[in-house]
C-alpha cells in the first residue's frame, strides 16, 4: 500500500522530469517484444498452415507407407490391401513435376479417389463433380493456391516435364480454398503413372487399420516385410516433420529477435541506474519522512515493471502488425525458404502473446531491480549529504560476479545440444555476457588508474571524474557493451559463415557452366541418349553429369539427398570440400560414399564405417570415405560414384551437369547450342558458375538482412543508453560545470571535457566490446551455429568492418556527449550551484 | 504451350529420336466403344449369368423379404452395379478405371423406422475389386455376388450391420422382354438385356448393431445390361418385382418423362403353372395412391401404387414409408427402393420390392 | 541532567547513555548522552561544529543506531525494531526540518507539504483539509501551487517546517532550520517553529549555532565532548 504511493508520486514526478527517459524505455521494451512476438507469430502461423496443410494431406491414415521417389512395385499395394488388419489402403503416386518455364515444382498427388475419399476426406471433397473428369488420361485437378500460382483455371492445358519431354495436361476443375491451402495438383492414379512414367510404380500408400488395430504395433511388424527403402511412417512424424526440420532456424530466429529485448533489459538497467543515482537526494529524503526500504525498492522495481508492461502492451500490438504485414509480403518465409506458405493467416495466440507481454515485463523488473536495491540500500543520512555508494564495494562485487558468471559460461559452451537445439550455448552466451557487464567496474578501475596526467586539463578532469564516480560510468557502458558485443559476435559469426560458404561454392562450381532440370523436381531428367546428345555440343571441352535424388534411409526422419557424380577416393578432396577422410583400403572394401556433416549427426555415421543405402530395392553397402561441409541440404547429403549408382539402380539418368568450355568457346553460344539439344529447354537452368555463384552469395546476404536489421537495432537502443546516462549524469552535474564555469572555464571546454568522457568510455566500451564480443562469436560460430545447423564454419574476423564499427561507435558517443553538454550548460550557471543538494 | 512446340520442332530439325515423340499419345480424346445390345442374339447361360464388360452399365440386383425366427419381415437388397467409364483406353497402368464396381446394400427394418445401408465403390482391378465373366461372380473387397454350383451367395457389410445370405434359385430365368431383349423407350435405342430370377429360396444371417439373426425368405434377382438404358426424355423409372403366394412372379416397369407421364412400359407374368406373358407398354399402368416426403432430401416419393399389369391389378403397400436410399456419393443416383405387400381384390398376394427412381431430379447412370 | 519542571507531563523521548562512534582510529561523536522530552517541551541545542549535533538528531530519529545505549520513543525502545518499524515509526511521529531545503523540486508547495500525510494513507479530503491549514498557519497559502524553483528560500524553508509538523507529529526535529536565511526571515521562520511545536507537536529539538535562535527555545542545551549539559532556563 505504501509502495503503491510511493510509485505512484515518483512516477508522476518522472513523467514531469524525464519523460524523454521513460519513453526511450518504454520504446526498447516495445521493440524487443514487436520483433519477438512478430516474428513467432509469423513463423507460428506459417507452421500452422504447413502442418494443417500436411495433416489435410494424411487424412485418417492409421500408416502411411512411404518408398523413394523412384517408387516401389505396385504389387505392395495390393499384400497391403488384403492385410486383414487393414480397413482401407490409397495407393498413391507422389511427385514434385517440373513445370515447364518454372522453378518451383508443383507437388502432384496421382489418387485412387475412392480410395483416398475413405482417408483424406477433406480433400477428396474438395474434387467435387471433378471426380469422373479426373479419370481422363490427361486430367488434373489444381489447388486453388496452384492455380493461383500458374495462372491457370479449369479448361487451362498445363505443360509437365517428363524426363526431357514436355507433356501436356488439362485443367478439369479446381478445388476450393478450404480443401487445400497449399499448392497441389489431384490425378487419377492411373493416370499419374501413365505421365509420369511410373507404370506399375507406387511411392506411397496410405492405411487405415481396422478397429481396435495397435497401429505401432502394425508399423513395427512391417519395417520387415517392406522393400529396402520403403518405410512406414506414423502420421505423427508425417505431420511434424515441416516443424522438425526448421525448428533449429525458428529458435534462432527467436533468440536473435529475444537479442533486441535483452538489450532493452540493458538499457531499462542503464537509464534506471542513471536515474536512481540523480534521484539519490529525493529518495533519502522519502527514506527520512518515512518510507521504508522495502516500500522504495519495489516502487523502484514496479517503475520499472510498470515501463515494461507499457512498453510490452505496445510491442504486443505492434508484433502483430508487423506480423500481418510481413505475412503478406513474406508469405511466411522468413529467409530459409522452408517455410513458404500460401495464405497463412494469423492466428491469435493469446498464450503466446501473455507469454511476451510477461518476458517484456520481467525484464524491465529485472533491469530496474538492481537499481532500486541499490537505492533502497543507501543510509540516508549520508545520501542526504550527497555521499554515493561504496565504489570500493562495487568493484569487488562485481569482479566476484564476473568470474563466476565467466567461468559459468565457459563451462556452458562444452555441453550438448538438448533436441537438437543449443540451449546451453545460449546459456552460455547470456552468462558470458553477465560476466562481461559485471567486470566492467573493475576493469574500468583498473584502465583508469592507470591512466596517466596528459597536462590538458579538460581530459584531466574528464579521467577524475570518471575515476570518481565508476558506478555512473559502469552504468552507461552496461548497455552499449551488451549491444554492441552482440553485435560484434553476430558480425564474426556472419562473416565466417560467408566466407566458408563462398569457399565451398568455388569448391562445388569448378566449371564454367552449370546446368540442371528444376531443382526439387522428380520428373524432370535427362536420359543416357540426351547426355550424349548434350556431350556431343560443339564448344564443349568436358562435361560432368550428376544424378540428384531424395532417399529416405529410415521411417522417422526428413529424406536425404544422394548425389551421384564421377568421383573417386583420388579425385574427393578435390572435388568436394572434404572436412575429415578415412584411410584408403584394399578394393575388397564396399564402394566409397562420402557424407555430409549433417549425416554425421543425424545418423551418427563416421568415416571408415559402413553405410547402407537403399537403392534399386535393395539394401546396398558403402564405405564412409569422408566427410564433407554442405551447406545446401540441411536434412543430410550422400555422394557416390555414378557408375556405382547406375549398376545398383540401373539409373542411368541424369538430372545436373557442369561443362567446361572448349578454348575461345562462347558461354551464351554453347548455351544456346546446349538448349536446342534439349526437348524441354524452358525447364532447365543454364547459366554460367560465376553467375551462380554471385546469386548464392547475394541470396545468402539477403537473408541475413533481418539479422543485420535486428543487430542495428539492438546498437541504435544501445547509443541511446548511453546517451542517456550521458545527459542524465550532465545535468546531475550541472552545478559541477556552473562552478568551472566561475572559476573560468569556457563553455567550449566544458563541452569538450564532457565529448572527452564520452569519447573515453566509449573507446573503453568498444574495445572492451570487441574483445567480448569475439569470446561470444567462438561460442556461436563453434557451439550455437554447429549445434543447430548440422555443418561448420570457419572463424574469420571481418577486422576492418570492426574497426570502422567501433569507431563509428566512438564517434557517435562523443557526440552525444557533447550535445548533452551543450544542454547542461545551458542554463545560467549560479541557478544551477544553488539546485544541487 | 508455345515454348513447348518451338522445342519440339528444334528438335525434329535436329534430326534426333523422333520415335519417343511418336510414341507419346494425345491423351484428351476419351475412345471407348461401347456394345449395343442384339434383338436378334439369345442369351445363353451360364455365360450370361456372368458379367458383360464391353457395355456401358450392368447389374446384379438382389432384392426380397426376409424373416427372422421371431417372425419379424425384413426387407432386404443387395445390389452391384458395373459401370465403365468413357476414357482412353491407352493406359497401361493397372489402375486404369477400365471399370468400376458399386454396390448397394439395404435392410428395410420396420423396427428401425428407417433403412440399414451401406454403399462401397471401386475400379476393378488387383483382384480387389472384379466383375467376371462367364459365371455371376462380382465383389468389392469382402462385398460379394457369386453363383457357384447353381446356388448364389449374397454378402455384405456396412459399418453397423452386414448381410450374408444363400440364395438357391427354384425356377428357370425368366427372360424379360424379347427373350431378354427389354426395349426402354419408343426408340430402338433405348434397350437392354434382361433377364429375372424370382422365388429365390433365402437362409442365412443378419447382423445388425452386433446382433446376429438367423434369417430365411424369399427373394428376386435381376440381372440386366446395356450400353443406352434411358432416352433423352427418360427422368426415371418405376419398377416392381413381386413374387406371388402362388408361386407365380410379376414384374411391371414404367419409363417417366419429365411431366410424370409414362414414355414406355412393359413387364413380364409368369403364372404359377410356369406360363409365361410379356406386357407390352399398353398392358401397364401405374397410379399412384400415397406420397411420402422424405426429411432428409425433401424429395417426394409415391410409396403406394394401384399397378394394372396386363388383367392383374395389384395394390403395393410399403413395409416402411421411409426406404429412401441416397446413393449419390457412389451411383450418382438418389432413389427410393423398398419392400412391399401386394394385395389383389383386398387378399395378400405377393412380397416383393417397389422402385422408384428419378424423383429428385433426371437419374444419370454414369 | 537537566530538572523536570512538570513531572506530571509525559516522557516523549528519551535517551540513555547513548555512544556513537564512526571510526575506530576516531574518537566517539556521541559520548554517553542522556536526555529527556516531555510534552509540550520545546528545547535548543547548541554546540561546535563537528561536535555531533547533526549525528544526535538523526539517532534521535532512527536515522542512524547509536552503539550503545538506549532511544525510547513515547516509550518504544528503537532498538528492538527493525529498519522498516523504525521507518514506518518516524512517518508516524517524527517531523524533520532540515538546514538544506530538501523539497522535492518536482512537487508543488502543497504535495510536498502532504507527502507525509500521503505517506501515512490519509484520505484525499482530510489529507487536502489539513495541509491547506497548514499552509494557511505559515502564511504559504497564495503559494500553494508553486514550485519549489519559483519560491525564494525563506518560502522553501517554512514549506519543509510545514511539511514536518503537518502529520502532527509527537517530535519535530529541526537541525539549523534559518542556516541559509537572511535574518529577517530567520527570525520569521524562528517564530513559526515555536508556535507550530507548541501547537501540534508533543516536543521539539532545535539544533542551531545562533544564540539569538537558541532563545526561542523553552530552554538550551549545550553539546560538547563532554556531553549534554543544561545552559540555562528562560
Amino acid at each position: 500500500m505504501g509502495a503503491w504511493r510511493v510509485w505512484r508520486l515518483l512516477l508522476r514526478a518522472q513523467l514531469r522530469e524525464q519523460p524523454g527517459r521513460l519513453a526511450l524505455n518504454v520504446l526498447s521494451i516495445a521493440l524487443g517484444v514487436a520483433l519477438a512476438s512478430a516474428i513467432f507469430l509469423v513463423n507460428g502461423a506459417a507452421l500452422a498452415q504447413f502442418t494443417g496443410a500436411t495433416r489435410r494431406l494424411v487424412g485418417d491414415a492409421d500408416v502411411i507407407v512411404r518408398g523413394p521417389a523412384g517408387g516401389f512395385p505396385e504389387g505392395l499395394f495390393a499384400r497391403l490391401a488384403r492385410d486383414p488388419a487393414v480397413a482401407v489402403a490409397s495407393p498413391v503416386v507422389e511427385v514434385d513435376a517440373a513445370i515447364a518455364g518454372r522453378t518451383e515444382p508443383l507437388p502432384v498427388r496421382g489418387i485412387d479417389p475412392f480410395r483416398a475419399g475413405e482417408l483424406q476426406h477433406a480433400l477428396i471433397e474438395g474434387l467435387g463433380g471433378a471426380t469422373r473428369d479426373l479419370f481422363q488420361a490427361d486430367g488434373i485437378v489444381l489447388s486453388a493456391a496452384a492455380a493461383t500460382a500458374l495462372d491457370l483455371k479449369a479448361g487451362d492445358p498445363l505443360t509437365v516435364v517428363v524426363g526431357d519431354r514436355p507433356t501436356r495436361l488439362r485443367v478439369v476443375g479446381v478445388m476450393p480454398k478450404t480443401a487445400y491451402s497449399q499448392p497441389l495438383g489431384l490425378m487419377d492414379i492411373a493416370s499419374a503413372q501413365w505421365v509420369f512414367d511410373r507404370v506399375g510404380r507406387l511411392n506411397r500408400v496410405d492405411l487405415r487399420l481396422v478397429d481396435g488395430a495397435d497401429a505401432a504395433a502394425f508399423r513395427a511388424a512391417l519395417v520387415g516385410r517392406l522393400p529396402a527403402g520403403v518405410f512406414p511412417v506414423a502420421p505423427g512424424t508425417e505431420i511434424g516433420r515441416a516443424a522438425t526440420v526448421t525448428r533449429a532456424y525458428r529458435v534462432n530466429l527467436n533468440m536473435l529477435a529475444l537479442i533486441a529485448l535483452w538489450t532493452g533489459a540493458f538499457l531499462v538497467f542503464s537509464t534506471q541506474s542513471a536515474s536512481v543515482l540523480r534521484r539519490r537526494g529525493s529518495l533519502a529524503l522519502l527514506r527520512a519522512l518515512g518510507v521504508t526500504r522495502g516500500e522504495l525498492r519495489r516502487a523502484l522495481a514496479a517503475e520499472g515493471a510498470f515501463l515494461g508492461a507499457l512498453g510490452a502492451l505496445i510491442g504486443i500490438v505492434g508484433g502483430a502488425v508487423l506480423a500481418t504485414a510481413m505475412l503478406r509480403v513474406l508469405a511466411g518465409d522468413l529467409g530459409n525458404g522452408q517455410l513458404r506458405v500460401f495464405g497463412a493467416t494469423l492466428a491469435w495466440q493469446p498464450w503466446a502473446l501473455a507469454g511476451f507481454f510477461g518476458i517484456g515485463v520481467l525484464v524491465s523488473a529485472a533491469g530496474a531491480w538492481a537499481p532500486a536495491k541499490a537505492a533502497a540500500q543507501l543510509p540516508p543520512a549520508q545520501a542526504l549529504k550527497g555521499g554515493a555508494g561504496d565504489p570500493a564495494a562495487t568493484v569487488r562485487t562485481g569482479w566476484r560476479l564476473g568470474c563466476a558468471l565467466g567461468a559459468l559460461g565457459i563451462a556452458l559452451a562444452w555441453l550438448p545440444p538438448v533436441a537438437h537445439l543449443p540451449l546451453f550455448g545460449y546459456a552460455s552466451i547470456a552468462a558470458l555476457l553477465f560476466a562481461a557487464v559485471s567486470l566492467v567496474p573493475t576493469v574500468t578501475v583498473a584502465l583508469l588508474r592507470a591512466a596517466p596526467r596528459t597536462g590538458r586539463v579538460t581530459l584531466d578532469n574528464a579521467i577524475a571524474q570518471l575515476r570518481d564516480n565508476v558506478g555512473a560510468a559502469t552504468l552507461s557502458l552496461a548497455s552499449i557493451i551488451v549491444s554492441f558485443s552482440l553485435m560484434v559476435a553476430m558480425a564474426i559469426m556472419v562473416h565466417s559463415f560467408r566466407q566458408s560458404f563462398a569457399h565451398w561454392l568455388g569448391k562445388l562450381l569448378p566449371a564454367d557452366i552449370e546446368m540442371r532440370v528444376p531443382p526439387n523436381a522428380d520428373t524432370a531428367f535427362w536420359n543416357a541418349d540426351e547426355q550424349r546428345r548434350l556431350a556431343a555440343t560443339p564448344g564443349i571441352a568436358r562435361i560432368e553429369f550428376r544424378r540428384t535424388l531424395h532417399l529416405a534411409l529410415d521411417g522417422r526422419q526428413a529424406p536425404v539427398t544422394l548425389i551421384a557424380r564421377d568421383i573417386s577416393r583420388a579425385t574427393a578432396a578435390r572435388v568436394l570440400p572434404i572436412l575429415r577422410q578415412s584411410a584408403v583400403r584394399a578394393p575388397p572394401d564396399p564402394p566409397p560414399a562420402w557424407v555430409s556433416e549433417a549425416m554425421v549427426d543425424r545418423y551418427g555415421v563416421t568415416p571408415g564405417a559402413r553405410l547402407r543405402l537403399p537403392l534399386g530395392g535393395r539394401w546396398r553397402t558403402f564405405t564412409v570415405a569422408g566427410v564433407w561441409r554442405d551447406y545446401a541440404r540441411s536434412t543430410g547429403a550422400i555422394v557416390i560414384g555414378r557408375a556405382a549408382y547406375a549398376a545398383a539402380t540401373g539409373d542411368n539418368a541424369a538430372t545436373e551437369a557442369s561443362l567446361w568450355l572448349a578454348p575461345h568457346a562462347d558461354a551464351d553460344r554453347v548455351g544456346q547450342a546446349l538448349r536446342a539439344r534439349l526437348g524441354a529447354p524452358e525447364a532447365v537452368q543454364i547459366t554460367t558458375s560465376t553467375t551462380v555463384r554471385a546469386r548464392s552469395l547475394a541470396i545468402f546476404d539477403r537473408a541475413f538482412t533481418i539479422t543485420y536489421a535486428l543487430e542495428a537495432i539492438a546498437v541504435l537502443i544501445g547509443l541511446a543508453g548511453v546517451a542517456f546516462a550521458m545527459s542524465s549524469t550532465a545535468i546531475a552535474r550541472r552545478a559541477e560545470f556552473g562552478m568551472l564555469r566561475h572559476i573560468g572555464m569556457r563553455r567550449g571546454q566544458v563541452i569538450a571535457m564532457l565529448a572527452e568522457e564520452g569519447i573515453i568510455l566509449s573507446s573503453l566500451g568498444a574495445v572492451y566490446g570487441l574483445i567480448v564480443g569475439f569470446g561470444l562469436s567462438l561460442v556461436l560460430v563453434f557451439v550455437v551455429n554447429r549445434q543447430s545447423f548440422d555443418w561448420s564454419i570457419d572463424l574469420a574476423v571481418p577486422l576492418a568492418r570492426l574497426c570502422l564499427l567501433g569507431a563509428i561507435l566512438v564517434i557517435a558517443a562523443a557526440v552525444t556527449a557533447a550535445w548533452s553538454g551543450r544542454a547542461a550548460v545551458g542554463g545560467d550557471a549560479l541557478r544551477a550551484v544553488r539546485e544541487d543538494w | 504451350m508455345s515454348g513447348g512446340g518451338a522445342a519440339r520442332a528444334a528438335w525434329l530439325a535436329a534430326g534426333f529420336c523422333a520415335c519417343a515423340l511418336a510414341g507419346a499419345p494425345d491423351r484428351g480424346t476419351p475412345d471407348t466403344r461401347y456394345a449395343t445390345v442384339d434383338p436378334a442374339l439369345a442369351l445363353a447361360f451360364p455365360a450370361d449369368f456372368g458379367s458383360h464388360p464391353a457395355f456401358r452399365t450392368e447389374w446384379w440386383y438382389v432384392t426380397g423379404w426376409l424373416h427372422t425366427a421371431a417372425h419379424a419381415p425384413l426387407g432386404f437388397q443387395i445390389t452391384f452395379f458395373r459401370d465403365r467409364p468413357d476414357i482412353w483406353r491407352g493406359n497401361p497402368s493397372a489402375f486404369t478405371p477400365r471399370q468400376l464396381l458399386i454396390a448397394h446394400c439395404a435392410i428395410s427394418d420396420p423396427k428401425r423406422g428407417r433403412l440399414w445401408r451401406a454403399q462401397a465403390i471401386e475400379r476393378a482391378g488387383f483382384g480387389l475389386a472384379q466383375a467376371a465373366t462367364g459365371d455371376t461372380d462380382v465383389w468389392i473387397g469382402r462385398w460379394r455376388l457369386e453363383r457357384r454350383d447353381g446356388v448364389y451367395a449374397g454378402r455384405c457389410f456396412g459399418t453397423d450391420f452386414s448381410l450374408s445370405l444363400r440364395l438357391e434359385p427354384t425356377q428357370a430365368p425368366l427372360l424379360n422382354g424379347s427373350g431378354g431383349y427389354s426395349r426402354k423407350g419408343p426408340g430402338e435405342n433405348a434397350a437392354s438385356e434382361y433377364y429375372s430370377l424370382p422365388q429365390l429360396r433365402v437362409s442365412g444371417r443378419v447382423l445388425r448393431a452386433g446382433r446376429s439373426t438367423p434369417v430365411t425368405g424369399t427373394a428376386w434377382l435381376d440381372h440386366e445390361w446395356s450400353s443406352s438404358y434411358l432416352d433423352q426424355a427418360a427422368v426415371g423409372w418405376d419398377w416392381i418385382g413381386i413374387n406371388l403366394r402362388d408361386g407365380g412372379a410379376l414384374m411391371a416397369f414404367r419409363i417417366r418423362a419429365a411431366d410424370g407421364s409414362s414414355r414406355w412400359a412393359g413387364g413380364t407374368i409368369r403364372t404359377a403353372d410356369g406360363r409365361t406373358r410379356t406386357l407390352q407398354p399398353g398392358d401397364v399402368r401405374f397410379r399412384p395412391l400415397r406420397d411420402w416426403l422424405s426429411p432428409r432430401t425433401a424429395v417426394r416419393y409415391p410409396v403406394a401404387w394401384r399397378v394394372h399389369a396386363g388383367n392383374r391389378v395389384i395394390t403395393l403397400e410399403p413395409l416402411i414409408d421411409d426406404q429412401e436410399n441416397d446413393s449419390r456419393a457412389t451411383s450418382g443416383a438418389l432413389y427410393w427402393e423398398g419392400a412391399v405387400r401386394a394385395f389383389e381384390n383386398g387378399r395378400l398376394t405377393g412380397h416383393g420390392y417397389l422402385e422408384l427412381t428419378g424423383y429428385g431430379g433426371k437419374l444419370r447412370l454414369h | 541532567m537537566a530538572e523536570e519542571p512538570q513531572p506530571t507531563r509525559a516522557v516523549v523521548l528519551r535517551l540513555e547513555s547513548v555512544r556513537k562512534r564512526f571510526a575506530a582510529d576516531r574518537p566517539a561523536v556521541l559520548d554517553g548522552i542522556d536526555l529527556e522530552l516531555v510534552e509540550g517541551e520545546y528545547v535548543a541545542v547548541m554546540g561546535e561544529s563537528g561536535v555531533g549535533k547533526s549525528t544526535l538528531l538523526n539517532v534521535l530519529a532512527g536515522l542512524d543506531s547509536p552503539d550503545s545505549g538506549r532511544v525510547t520513543l513515547d516509550g518504544v525502545d528503537l532498538s528492538t525494531l527493525d529498519d522498516d518499524a523504525i521507518t514506518r515509526l518516524r512517518r508516524r511521529a517524527v517531523g524533520f526540518v532540515f538546514q538544506a531545503f530538501h523539497v522535492l523540486p518536482y512537487l508543488s508547495a502543497a504535495q510536498n507539504v502532504s507527502l507525509p500525510l500521503e505517506l501515512l494513507g490519509v484520505p484525499a479530503v482530510e489529507r487536502n483539509a489539513r495541509t491547506t491549514r497548514m499552509l494557511d498557519a505559515l502564511g504559504l497559502a497564495a503559494l500553494a501551487a508553486r514550485l519549489p524553483r519559483q519560491l525564494s528560500g525563506g518560502e522553501i524553508q517554512r514549506i519543509a517546517i510545514a511539511r514536518a509538523l503537518v502529520h502532527s507529529p509527537r517530535v519535530l526535529l529541526a537541525d539549523e532550520p534559518t542556516g541559509n536565511l537572511d535574518p529577517r526571515s530567520a527570525a520569521q521562520t524562528l517564530q513559526v517553529l515555536r508556535a507550530q511545536v507548541k501547537a501540534h507537536a508533543g516536543a521539539g529539538i532545535l539544533i542551531t549555532h545562533s544564540r539569538a535562535a537558541a532563545e526561542t527555545a523553552d530552554r538550551i542545551l549545550t553539546l560538547d565532548a563532554r556531553g549534554l549539559a543544561a545552559e540555562e532556563r528562560r
